[in-house]
């Protein structure tokens, strides 16, 4: 379970051009569940997605991962923790356009402690399941919108995470896409994964367990 | 679009420091060569300050002083052929077993019998010039354009050859008839000394003799360096152009910490790559690189010297010998040479890599969630 105590983000605090993207949030994130953030654009969903994804550290607060804080560890320990358990989706996709699509998929391994070989079989099923095998080894500029998110998909996956991190991940897709993703998310949701993310699409919130709005950086209520 | 630009700046800076560095080394290593087939000491007559004809009794004084085993008297000067100018060396052939001259491929060299008969000794490269071989004979023009006829008798080899490439050796008497040198008189006196003593010794004891000026074997392969020296400017030129090169991969390595690069390591963070991961990627990275573009450069620097003569560097180097381009030029590689080329580029690149690498690496990951706004 992940528990959000009191988490305040202020940029550039103290100074003329002070913005507070996200002010005194407490939720608590359930395993096994697609928790959804969601509100207007500018809202702060981006930063609780970063922070609670441990690539953003908050003004004040704390964050507890299986009733441990964890913003007091180093840079090192979140970054291996990250490593071990984290697996994130962007909103603009972000896929290294220097690299083919199998490539990306496994580009994460290429941090400390993984094989590449070892993940080839588990990349060939995701990629598989998510209709985007016969473009493996095509660069990413000659993939569509939709197939370069289902393949940012799968570079999630590929060490088969336990928190999943989403940013809009169905905003720049079609509906075909947008489909399989529902699909995917609730088949790990199924496994016990936890999806956290961030969306104003509604069919997305239709399949979540929780809702959280948030306005002006702050919670406005949970479903 | 990086690498190719690192990959192309070395590769220039490379191949041209290349070809300099290695023709320079061969170029010094044939003046070794060559001061070492040099008399043990040549003295030359000073009057006024300039050098002059020396008179052959001179030979006497110069005898006299103690440690000095023999003193013989040569001609030389230059001589045209076509549109060549070649070096004409006259010897006592009667005290020829005091000369060294390198070895002889083919034929022999000169002995007290070609006294006056018109026998020369010739470099390589004039034999290829000119097309002659043993047993045939070459028409030399005096200065006064009076056509004098000479028979090959021997052929120098390829050892030290800038020294012997385009040397025509003949007896003294057939030079002082070539030049029309007067009697009595002579160019300069190549002088042995005792092997119990040491010429710079004898050199020392010389240096009193009135009007003399004394040349040793250190003095000539200064001269020979100061002459590659001369054409030292082309080499800062090129040095300069390879600190250029150090300079714009710098630059493209602090592009990396640019918009793109940023994002791409923000990326890589949230993956989990930590700061000293991407370090060692960019490390790697820098290093297979410079290694690549400097071997490639310093392979393409030799066949651009060795095999093409170094077009547009050959006249620079050579200027000062008077030789023609038919010339190949004296290309050797040292351990040192090929360390200074890697530690000149290579460890510049590692410098520019690790700090642009560093900066990039403290980048905040989050800047990959918010690409659009980075």
């Amino acid at each position: 379970m992940i528990e959000l105590r009191g988490i305040t983000k202020i940029y550039n605090k103290g100074k003329f051009n002070e913005v507070v993207a996200v002010q005194d949030i407490s939720m608590k994130i359930e395993d096994g569940s697609i928790v959804v953030l969601t509100g207007p654009s500018g809202c702060g969903k981006t930063t609780l997605l970063s922070i609670i994804g441990l690539i953003l550290t908050p003004t004040s607060g704390e964050i507890f991962y299986d009733g441990e804080s964890v913003l007091g560890y180093s840079d090192y320990w979140k970054t291996s923790f990250r490593r071990e358990n984290f697996g994130f989706v962007f909103q603009h996709i972000n896929l290294l356009p220097q690299y083919t699509a199998l490539e990306n998929v496994l580009l994460p391994l290429y941090a400390k402690d993984s094989d590449p070989a070892d993940f080839m079989e588990r990349a060939v099923e995701l990629l598989s399941k998510l209709g985007v095998m016969e473009r493996a080894n095509h660069l990413v500029e000659q993939l569509s919108g939709g197939e370069q998110q289902r393949v940012a998909f799968v570079r999630a996956l590929i060490k088969d995470p336990q928190y999943l991190f989403a940013d809009e991940p169905t905003v720049f897709v079609d509906e075909d896409t947008s489909r399989i993703i529902y699909r995917l998310l609730q088949d790990l949701r199924d496994k016990g994964k936890t999806i956290i993310v961030s969306t104003h699409d509604p069919e997305l919130i239709k399949i979540a367990d929780q809702i959280h709005r948030m306005d002006r950086g702050r919670l406005l209520q949970k479903k | 679009m990086r690498s190719a630009v690192i990959i192309v700046t070395f590769l220039i800076a490379t191949t041209m420091v290349s070809a300099v560095l290695f023709t320079k080394e061969g170029l010094e290593r044939e003046a070794e060569i060559s001061v070492k087939t040099a008399p043990d000491l040549t003295v030359q007559y000073l009057k006024a300050g300039r050098v002059e004809l020396i008179p052959l009794e001179y030979a006497k004084t110069i005898a006299g002083v103690e440690g000095v085993k023999a003193v013989i008297p040569r001609i030389w000067g230059y001589a045209g052929i076509s549109t060549y100018t070649f070096t004409v060396i006259g010897l006592d052939t009667s005290s020829i077993q005091y000369t060294s001259f390198g070895s002889i491929e083919s034929g022999r060299f000169l002995t007290p019998d070609d006294a006056g008969k018109g026998n020369i000794v010739i470099g390589k490269l004039i034999a290829g010039l000119l097309n002659v071989k043993v047993g045939d004979d070459i028409i030399l023009l005096s200065e006064s354009v009076e056509a004098n006829k000479f028979h090959v008798v021997g052929l120098f080899s390829d050892a030290s050859s800038i020294y012997t490439a385009d040397m025509i050796v003949m007896s003294i008497q057939d030079a002082r008839q070539f030049f029309r040198m007067p009697d009595g008189y002579v160019t300069d006196f190549a002088v042995y000394v005792e092997d119990y003593e040491q010429p710079a010794n004898v050199a020392a004891k010389m240096s009193f003799l009135p009007n003399a000026r004394i040349l040793d074997q250190d003095l000539l392969l200064r001269g020979y360096k100061a002459a590659y020296g001369a054409r030292g400017g082309i080499f800062v030129t090129l040095w300069t152009i390879l600190l250029v090169g150090a300079a714009l991969v710098a630059f493209s390595q602090a592009v990396v910490v640019g918009h793109e690069s940023k994002f791409e390591v923000g990326l890589l963070k949230t993956f989990g790559f930590t700061t000293l991961d991407i370090i060692e990627v960019r490390l790697v990275e820098s290093l297979v690189l410079g290694f690549f573009a400097t071997s490639l450069g310093m392979i393409l620097g030799y066949v651009y010297a060795a095999y093409f003569n170094a077009p547009g560097l050959v006249d620079i180097l050579l200027g000062w010998a008077f030789l023609p381009r038919e010339f190949r030029l004296p290309v050797f590689i040292s351990w040192t040479s090929v360390f200074s080329i890697y530690a000149v580029t290579v460890i510049p690149l590692i410098i520019t890599t690790v700090v642009p690498a560093w900066l990039n690496a403290i980048t905040d990951p989050e800047l990959a969630m918010r690409r659009a706004a980075a």
